[in-house]
């Protein structure tokens, strides 16, 4: 039988009773953006501590409930000086110090995995506002592999991240896959992560950043290790040419309309930095920061109007291009994978 | 109310002379929880952060100055315990406001003082012990 993506590790599964009163809300934990489904080593780690502390939580809590019950319903009278005293140590001092003794052991413990080295990839992500810049450095490698808004791992190894941010605080999450980390303008922080199942999960931008935060999200892609290879090879060519006569047309309205001047599609003259690097967007799943799908309307509203999909973004709209034109340049746009 | 009865301001501040002396020793145990905490993220932040000691050597350094601190938090809970005097009489409270249950009370105080002040010196050595370098 496939074992729920939900449930807890089997150590604890012996609690499976608490988490009976649970089951209801379980159903929610499931899904792409989920610390509850956690799909790597280091997300594995968290998951197990959030199960034990919960069901850790709910014994204490229903032996607090008990004894109140216990001590103000059925044995009403007044108790002796002795049992009231080694309550007090019992339950005030040395169950809490063993409590918090272990939790702070086992905390410590696992604090320094998310900063531990990895097996040889580095990816290098700048949090803007409000997308993701991403270099890969595969090892050895002179100069990165450019993309933005998606990222993809490697299963099964142990990927460092470096990352860091161009105006204001942002922070890094991919709950299925790991913790946190946040990125600083002017100050690199460091994060590894060892994704084990290969499918795609949500990142999610989790520092308030602006007026567009809820919209910088990101697929994360975890592959093959050979078919993150063949990936990766195919993100160093340079740009398709057009394939069509509309995308032709597309092509010469993003040189026409400046689009160069902000955005990067190699063996072309634009090389713009200020926004998404374009040269493989058609082989992207998301579009604008996880913000859209990748469909022909989806590009083509992008284009018309992005400020109405994502409040303050720095692209102005093209919406005074002809219906037929913004279908050119989304066709072109699409067909660069 | 005769003259007599009065309380007089030199009969009282006689009789408290004694414990206002040593009031303030029942702060000793907190105040070496607190500078070992200081010692403890002062040397090691310069250690990793601005790279001014080997984290190796402060952490050894931090250590011995973690079973100090314990040991000097030991002796004056020894102390206190036996100004106490719970384990000799069985009292463990003082209601009464003499002299001899205040000396007493002072030094309930201040070995439980002594009790959370070796806990939090024990917590904030953990990582010392558990995390090691700079990680």
């Amino acid at each position: 039988m496939k074992r729920n993506q939900c449930d807890p590790p089997s150590s604890v599964r012996a609690q499976g009773l608490a988490l009976f009163v649970l089951l209801p809300v379980l159903a929610g934990c499931d899904g792409v953006q989920s610390a509850l489904a956690p799909a790597g080593e280091d997300a594995s780690v968290l998951a197990t501590l959030f199960w034990v502390m919960l069901i850790g939580a709910v014994v204490l809590f229903t032996l607090m409930n008990g004894l109140f019950f216990y001590l103000t319903r059925i044995r009403v009278h007044a108790q002796s000086e002795t049992v009231a005293r080694w309550l007090m140590i019992g339950g005030g001092i040395v169950l809490p110090v063993v409590v918090v003794g272990t939790l702070l052991v086992w905390g410590l413990s696992i604090l320094p995995d998310h900063r531990q080295g990895g097996d040889g990839l580095r990816i290098h992500v700048t949090g803007e506002q409000w997308w993701w810049r991403v270099e890969y450095w595969p090892e050895g490698a002179d100069e990165p592999v450019i993309a933005a808004n998606e990222i993809r791992f490697p299963a099964g190894e142990r990927t460092e991240l470096v990352l860091e941010s161009a105006h204001v605080i942002h922070s890094f999450w991919i709950p299925a896959l790991g913790g946190k980390m946040d990125m600083f303008p002017g100050r690199e922080t460091f994060l590894s992560l060892r994704p084990t199942r290969p499918g795609t999960f949500r990142g999610q931008c989790a520092e308030f950043c602006g007026a567009s935060h809820t919209w910088m999200a990101f697929d994360a892609h975890v592959m093959e290790p050979d078919a993150f290879d063949d990936w990766l090879a195919a993100q160093t060519e340079d740009a398709a040419a057009p394939a069509s006569a509309a995308a032709e047309r597309g092509a010469e309205l993003f040189g026409r309309e400046g689009c160069g001047a902000c955005h990067a599609i190699r063996g072309t003259d634009h090389v713009g930095t200020v926004g998404p690097d374009l040269t493989h967007i058609g082989s992207r799943t998301t579009l604008a920061a996880g913000r859209l799908g990748v469909s022909q309307s989806d590009f083509q509203d992008w284009i018309a109007h992005p400020d109405a999909l994502k409040p303050g973004v720095e692209m102005p709209p093209f919406d005074h291009l002809s219906d037929d034109e913004i279908s050119d340049l989304a066709r072109y746009l699409r067909g660069l994978e | 109310m005769t003259k007599d009865d009065a309380p007089q301001a030199d009969e009282d501040r006689r009789e408290f002379a004694e414990e206002a002396d040593t009031l303030w020793e029942i702060t000793i145990a907190p105040a070496i929880w607190a500078l070992h905490f200081l010692l403890c993220y002062g040397l090691m932040s310069l250690a990793c952060a601005k790279d001014l000691f080997p984290a190796g050597t402060v952490r050894l350094v931090l250590i011995a100055a973690s079973v100090a601190a314990l040991a000097a938090i030991v002796g004056l809970g020894l102390r206190s315990l036996r100004q106490w005097g719970a384990l000799k009489t069985g009292e463990i409270t003082h209601p009464r406001g003499t002299p001899e249950n205040r000396h007493r009370f002072l030094g309930h105080a201040a070995f439980l003082l002594s009790v959370i002040a070796f806990l939090g010196v024990i917590f904030v050595s953990m990582p010392l012990l558990v995390i090691g370098g700079c990680q």
